[in-house]
């Protein structure tokens, strides 16, 4: 099953290659939502992030030929997508929040017992976190990167990578803990 | 606690991307995609046509410059064409004699040094009359003037000769003797 996936992409992709308006809207069908969350996760904005994957959708099929298949298609546009995404929170000066500002509430035990609300309570709590924890924490939370990479993307120390994500996720835990989601 | 964050994400991922883009937004994508690849194509057609354009404007420029030039040049030929074959006929005895003159000088490179420079004053004035020619308003005398000029330089080549030859033969004579 795996496979013919996989193959179904690739031809795609070569569809894409020659300009085939069907196998780009395919292709469209396929990630728009992923890419979407991927965005909308670092700009925090509904309408940014429609912006964001407009153009890198658009970027990548002009761009389509210099896709070498050294990697997926799925992780090429990812990264199209948070380099746009990150270009538009610079505009917005991104900045990364220093130790002092930051209220860390006590690490309290919470339950959830429905997921559903413990998803939209992080997504909320996520949404109110500052743009420098945001995007860290998102970048290795939920698309998997390593703090590696992420010193790579934001152009930061490694260092600097870990001790935000610890700092963010505390946050995150902390707002949750006060939006008392256990209910 | 640590853990327990990492792990719901990675559990509940597809939960967390339920909202997806509008679906006005495929249209806007698709619109852009249509803008972009007539205007890519007619873009290249258009710097072909202006790079076409840019050569035939040089060539044309040049060539107009090229033609208005031999046409506003006033030739001596023009004013008389008398003058003009007498002077085809002296400039080439000029340039004949010349060549004979550097043979014959190769001996006495001193001398010709001399006899070049004085040829070139009278060059030089030729190539100022000519100049006079394009604008003076008597053309007639001015191609006259040149005329003489060029007789002059005939003149003087031809006893520039003569005086080498004579050079030569004395040094001959002397070498038998």
């Amino acid at each position: 099953m795996e496979t013919v996936y996989i193959d179904k992409h690739t031809d795609l992709v070569t569809e894409c290659r020659n300009g085939s308006r069907k196998a780009q809207f395919e292709i469209y069908k396929l990630y728009a939502t992923a890419m979407y969350n991927v965005a909308l996760r670092i700009v925090n904005d509904d309408a940014e992030a429609e912006d964001v994957l407009q153009e890198a959708f658009l970027d990548a099929f002009n761009r389509i030929a210099d896709f070498r298949q050294e990697t997926t298609f799925g992780l090429w546009l990812k990264q199209i997508v948070i380099n746009r995404s990150i270009n538009y929170l610079r505009k917005r000066k991104m900045e990364t929040v220093s130790v002092d500002e930051v209220d860390v509430a006590d690490e309290q035990e919470t339950d959830f017992e429905e997921t559903h609300l413990k998803v939209e309570a992080i997504k909320s709590a996520m949404a109110e976190l500052p743009d420098g924890y945001r995007v860290v924490l998102s970048l290795y939370l939920f698309e998997g990167y390593d703090h590696e990479e992420i010193a790579h993307i934001l152009k930061i120390t490694e260092n600097t990578s870990r001790t935000q994500y610890m700092r963010a996720k505390r946050k995150l835990n902390s707002l949750l803990a006060t939006k008392g989601v256990v209910r | 606690m640590n853990n327990k964050l990492e792990g719901f994400v990675r559990d509940n991922k597809k939960q967390f991307e339920v909202k997806g883009p509008s679906d006005a937004l495929w249209g806007k994508i698709a619109a852009e995609l249509d803008k972009k690849q007539p205007k890519q194509k007619t873009f290249g057609l258009y710097q072909w046509m202006s790079i076409a354009a840019m050569l035939i404007l040089t060539v044309g420029v040049y060539f107009g410059y090229q033609y208005k030039k031999s046409a506003t040049e006033i030739l001596v030929a023009d004013i008389n064409p008398g003058l003009g074959k007498k002077e085809v006929r002296f400039t080439n005895l000029i340039e004949e004699k010349r060549d004979s003159l550097q043979v014959l000088a190769n001996a006495d490179p001193e001398l010709y040094k001399q006899f070049i420079a004085d040829m070139g004053k009278l060059d030089k004035d030729y190539q100022e009359l000519k100049q006079q020619l394009q604008t003076s308003p008597n053309k007639a005398l001015v191609g006259k003037a040149m005329m003489k000029n060029l007789e002059i330089q005939l003149q003087m080549i031809s006893q520039q000769l003569y005086i080498i030859n004579q050079v030569n033969q004395y040094k001959k004579e002397e070498k038998t003797i």
